[in-house]
This record gives C-alpha cells, sequence and structure tokens, in this order.
C-alpha cells in the first residue's frame, strides 16, 4: 500500500495547489535556462550558419561581431590566392533600425559575397537563396516579413526571396542577409548633398596623386558610384570568410597570422569571442537568477513538505506503534516531496511548451534542458525532503498514546 | 500460560526535589485469554504502565517478558523495538486513531501488511467482518460512528495475530451503549483470538466484563477485588 499517494489523494485539493506554485518556479527555471541557451544560440548561430572554417578581420581587432572590423576588399583576392585556401569570401555586418510598414524594424543586415555566396549554406524554411546581385534578401522569420515583401532603405527596394527561422543576432535581432554590394549601399546610405560633397573630395583627392594628374580624364569616373580607382578607398569589408583544406587549416592559419594588417580566428575561437563578449554578462545574471530560483523551489518543497509532515505527526506516531520501520516513514516523506517535484514540474514543462514562444526573446527548450532541470528537479525534491524526513523519525510513538 | 509478566517496573521522571515516581515497584501477569483492567484516578500511573508494557515509553528498572521472551531487562530493551511490537502487541487508544487518508479496510490492511501478513487485504476484510464493521470497509474514518472507529482500531490492533492488546481509555468519548459493545468486543477478542487484553478505564459501569481488575495509585499497582470496586 502507497501511502503517500493515498495521502495525496486524499488532500487533493492542497497537493495540486502546492504543485502548481511550484510549477510557476520551475517555469520560471526553465525559462531561465532556456533564455540562458537561446542567448548562447543566438549569438553563435550566425557563425555557424555561414559555414566558414577561418575568419580574417582587420590587425588587432576581434571582428566582426565583438568588435568593429574594417578590411579593404582587396584581401578577398589575396586569401583567394594562397595554397590550400577553397574559397574566400567577403563579409559584412552591420545593426540597422529602419521603418517598414509604419513600424520600427531593427535587424543585422549580413553582406554575401554574390556570386560565390549566395546564401545556400543558409537553413531556409521558405523561399530561395539570392539569384539576382541587387534588389534580394533573405530575412529572417522573426522580423515579421514575407516572401515578396519589400522593403525600401537607401532608395532601394530589396525584396524578400528566402526565409530563415530563429536566425538571430547576439542582440536578439533578426538577420537579413543581401549581397555585398546591396549592403555596402544600405551602410553607406548618405543624402544627396553628402554625396556630392563627398564626390567633390573624391576628385580633389585624385588630383592630389600621381595617378589623376597623369590620367585626369579618370575625374569623370569618380562619380560613378561603382568605380574603384585602385589609389582610392573603396567601401571597406568586415571580414573575409575562408574555406580551407581541413588538413591544411592551421598551416593557412599560420600563414595569414604573419600579414601585418589582418587577423585571424577559427570559427570555434570566433564564437568564442561572441560568448565572451556580446553575451558574457547576461549569461553570468541568468545564471544567478537561476541558481536564486532553485534555492528558493528547494526552501518552498522543504517548508511545504515539512508542513504536511508535521500535520501528519500523529498519524505517524500511530504507524511507528504499529512496527512500521524507518524506511516506510521516510519513504512517504520523500515520495511525496518527489511527487510534488515532479508533477510541478510536468506542469511547468507544459507552460514552457505553451508559453516560451511568445516570449520576445528566444527560449531554447531542448531535450537536454528538460531532462537536466528535470534531475535537478529530483535532486532539490529529495534534498528538500530531508528536514520532513529527520522529523518522521523523530517523532515519539508516545504521542499515538495522547488524547 | 502468561502472555505477559512484568516485574518490579520503575519508572521516574525528574530528579531532586522535582522527583515523580510513576512507576513503583510494579509487577502484573496476564494470562492468554484474558482481560484486565487497569483503574485508578488520573495520574495515578496506569497510561505510564501501558507505556511501558507497550515498550514506548521503557522503565527505568524492572524486567518484561512477552511469552517465554524476556524483552526488557533492567529498563533496557533486548531486541528490536519494532519486530516486537509487530510480533506482540495491538494498540487501541482512546481516540480510534485511524489514520485519515485510508479507508477503514485500509487502516487494518496497512497494520496488516506492516507485520508482514501474506495478504494483508483478506485478513482486514475477515477481521473487519468478525467485528461487525465489513460493511464500512470502504468508508473513510470521518465517516464512521464513534463506535464504528473504534471497532476498526481494534480490529487494526487485532491486524498481527498479537498475543498482547493494550488499550487506553479505549471508550473514553463513547457513550455508555457503544462504550460497553466495545468493552465486550475486547473480552471476545481475548477468548476467541486467545490473547492478552490489558485495558486502561475510568469506565466503572462495564467492569463485570473484566477477569482480573487493578487499581493504581501512586505508581502503585494491587489487585482489587470485583467487588469491591463494583461498590464504588
Amino acid at each position: 500500500m502507497n501511502l503517500a499517494y493515498l495521502d495525496v489523494r486524499h488532500r487533493l485539493g492542497r497537493f495540486i495547489g502546492t504543485s502548481l506554485g511550484v510549477a510557476l518556479l520551475f517555469a520560471v527555471v526553465l525559462a531561465m535556462a532556456g533564455i540562458y541557451l537561446g542567448l548562447v544560440d543566438d549569438a553563435t548561430i550566425l557563425v555557424r550558419s555561414v559555414r566558414t572554417n577561418l575568419w580574417v578581420v582587420q590587425q588587432g581587432t576581434r571582428g566582426p561581431f565583438a568588435d568593429m572590423s574594417r578590411l579593404d576588399p582587396s584581401i578577398v583576392a589575396r586569401v583567394a590566392a594562397m595554397p590550400s585556401v577553397k574559397r574566400a569570401r567577403a563579409f559584412t555586418y552591420q545593426v540597422m533600425q529602419r521603418e517598414h510598414a509604419g513600424r520600427s524594424l531593427r535587424f543585422a543586415l549580413v553582406g554575401l559575397d554574390f556570386p560565390v555566396d549566395r546564401g545556400e549554406a543558409l537553413a531556409l524554411t521558405h523561399g530561395r537563396p539570392i539569384v539576382q546581385p541587387h534588389g534580394e534578401i533573405i530575412a529572417d522569420a522573426s522580423l515579421g516579413l514575407a516572401i515578396g515583401d519589400t522593403l525600401h532603405v537607401a532608395r532601394e527596394e530589396l525584396r524578400v526571396v528566402g526565409l530563415t527561422k530563429q536566425l538571430l543576432a547576439s542582440g536578439g535581432d533578426g538577420l537579413i542577409f543581401a549581397t555585398v554590394a546591396d549592403a555596402q549601399l544600405l551602410a553607406e546610405d548618405t543624402p544627396s548633398d553628402s554625396i556630392r560633397a563627398e564626390r567633390e573630395r573624391r576628385t580633389e583627392r585624385l588630383r592630389q596623386t600621381d595617378l589623376g594628374r597623369a590620367q585626369p580624364a579618370l575625374e569623370a569616373l569618380t562619380g560613378d558610384p561603382d568605380f574603384r580607382a585602385p589609389a582610392l578607398a573603396s567601401s571597406p569589408i568586415a571580414a573575409v570568410l575562408v574555406d580551407v583544406e581541413p588538413a591544411r587549416a592551421d598551416a593557412v592559419m599560420a600563414s595569414l597570422a604573419q600579414w601585418p594588417d589582418t587577423s585571424v580566428f577559427t570559427s570555434a575561437e570566433q564564437e568564442q569571442l561572441l560568448l565572451d563578449g556580446v553575451v558574457d554578462k547576461p549569461r553570468k545574471q541568468l545564471a544567478l537568477f537561476a541558481v536564486i530560483l532553485v534555492v528558493t523551489s528547494s526552501l518552498l518543497i522543504g517548508a511545504v513538505v515539512y508542513m504536511m509532515t508535521l500535520d501528519k505527526t500523529h498519524d505517524i506516531a500511530v504507524l511507528k506503534l504499529m512496527g512500521a520501520s524507518p524506511w516506510r516513514l521516510g519513504g512517504l516523506v520523500l515520495q511525496q516531496a518527489l511527487a510534488i517535484g515532479v508533477v510541478g514540474y510536468g506542469i511547468a514543462v507544459a507552460i514552457g511548451v505553451q508559453a516560451f514562444p511568445h516570449f520576445p526573446r528566444r527560449v531554447v527548450l531542448t531535450e537536454d534542458t528538460v531532462m537536466g532541470v528535470f534531475a535537478l528537479v529530483l535532486t532539490i525534491s529529495t534534498v528538500a525532503s530531508i528536514l520532513g524526513i529527520v522529523h518522521a523519525l523523530r517523532v515519539d510513538p508516545a504521542r499515538a498514546l495522547e488524547g | 500460560m502468561d502472555a505477559l509478566r512484568a516485574e518490579h517496573l520503575e519508572k521516574h521522571y525528574g530528579q531532586g526535589d522535582t522527583l515523580v515516581r510513576a512507576l513503583q515497584d510494579v509487577s502484573l501477569r496476564v494470562a492468554r485469554g484474558s482481560v484486565v483492567a487497569l483503574l485508578g484516578p488520573s495520574g495515578a500511573g496506569k497510561s505510564t504502565l501501558v507505556k511501558a508494557l507497550g515498550l514506548v515509553s521503557l522503565p527505568n528498572a524492572g524486567r518484561i517478558w512477552f511469552g517465554d521472551q524476556l524483552v526488557v531487562d533492567n529498563g533496557r530493551l533486548l531486541a528490536s523495538v519494532q519486530e516486537l511490537r509487530r510480533a506482540h502487541l495491538g494498540f487501541v487508544f482512546q481516540r480510534s486513531n485511524l489514520v485519515p487518508f485510508l479507508t477503514a479496510r485500509q487502516n487494518v490492511e496497512i497494520a496488516c501488511e506492516i507485520g508482514g501478513t501474506s495478504n494483508p487485504k483478506k485478513r482486514a476484510l475477515e477481521l473487519l467482518d468478525w467485528l461487525e464493521v465489513g460493511h464500512r470497509a470502504s468508508s473513510m474514518p470521518d465517516t464512521l460512528s464513534g463506535g464504528e472507529q473504534q471497532r476498526v482500531a481494534i480490529a487494526r490492533a487485532l491486524a498481527n495475530h498479537p498475543k498482547i492488546v493494550l488499550a487506553d481509555e479505549p471508550t473514553a468519548a463513547l457513550d455508555k451503549v457503544r462504550g460497553r459493545a466495545v468493552m465486550e468486543l475486547f473480552r471476545k477478542v481475548a477468548r476467541e483470538q486467545d490473547a492478552a487484553v490489558v485495558v486502561v478505564t475510568h469506565d466503572h459501569r462495564t467492569l463485570d466484563i473484566f477477569d482480573e481488575l487493578h487499581e493504581m495509585e501512586d505508581g502503585r499497582l494491587s489487585p482489587t477485588a470485583l467487588a469491591t470496586v463494583a461498590a464504588h
């Protein structure tokens, strides 16, 4: 006969009420764990999604995410020319906020090196990769854009041709992928007066160079936004993504590390930079909250179980007089603590499954998280039952003889 | 043959000026199949004696035998108290003390289970039928009358075929008719279950049921003639 079950059934209302209270606490613990994982995943998903071996960035920086990095686009060709390099791609990254359809749209814009990189490596849920050098974007569904939607930015029309799911920047903003050229257009979205002033400055700079003096006809080209005179500054890129033969990765990295104008990181190092820099404090804070909640849950279950045991003091004394073993009495308390924990956790998971998708930040509820927190719940419940068990074992059977 | 024997039991509380001698050189023999009453005013030591005999509160000195087995020697327990309770003792309390979250049957069944009875459910139902409360087997304690609760409590006390049943004022919460019915059950238990039944009682209206009466006063026990007590 299971005394714990029969007692719970007898006081079902109180048991359910207690379990609900515990469930809310566990739901918050789950949310904390899920937000933490979401934070880590969001921070690193872009690095993983672009699927490359090495990141070449501006020398001395930890770019392009944790730090600003500006590289001349010519570096792409320099890297591509290295032995064992299979592919080198330009990469740009910037966080932007623009008006769209009457609302403020905040996103991280990633430039892909079209046509080398069309976004085929991205996990598209709808649509297709980019096939035109201009005017096409892949957007994350979290931005509320649909296939065919047009984004009007910087006097350009960018049409959504592909959608991703939960592809977010470390700050939680949805990602938009465009060609590097489009990304740079957007980044350099400047008023007409500024463009005219810059055009004049370019012409002036050209005149001060040997090239400009030798070839005055070049001045006519400075007005063309696509013109890149070798001696003039081009729009910078943030990084160069380098795909290498795996066996030669270390050698290529060692060579790149010798270059005076660049720094190089592996993808794993890039992920670690993001975790250490961008999400380090938020995740520590979440971990601290989670610890506080775990302690609170333990104390709550402990107090509830202890009170439930106190209520049964007389019954425990009677059972002792019958010769009930300490195992049976301790088991009664332990099973009730575990029942509160398990039922509370079951409700917490159900709450999480229903509620977490509506949270403003992504909450990642993996099977490992659910099982891990479940193991924690069992531990909490067991520890919380100790006080009740000690009380049960100390009950004087003589109390059964009291009126 | 004696089911229960106690010799020279002493129980003290406190020390010095506050010393209370709850039991003083108390000796008692209870034969199988007999019902013995412990009488006396409040504070005389009746409950203390029952607690000592039930191994709930051990005496400071003296010896106790369950059948042939010496279980307490000079205030020291000689075997596992749980084992001894399971094997020899049944308790009936002033109030029924039924576990409130168990049905009548489950209250008896749990005692059978603790005692290691092979088919606890069957045994529980048999006992409830024998005590004429089988029809309330599925009822929760708070739905039973006082008399029914005590019958279930007696069934629980008998779950393990105990040779000694200790009852501490079992009719205190019952009216005259129900009180007498419960006392008659104790005689039935003694006769038909071959158990020694020791009952602490203040109820002088039911003393004709008992085989022996013992009066306690100031921690001392003395046999009392039935006629003497009846005349009180």
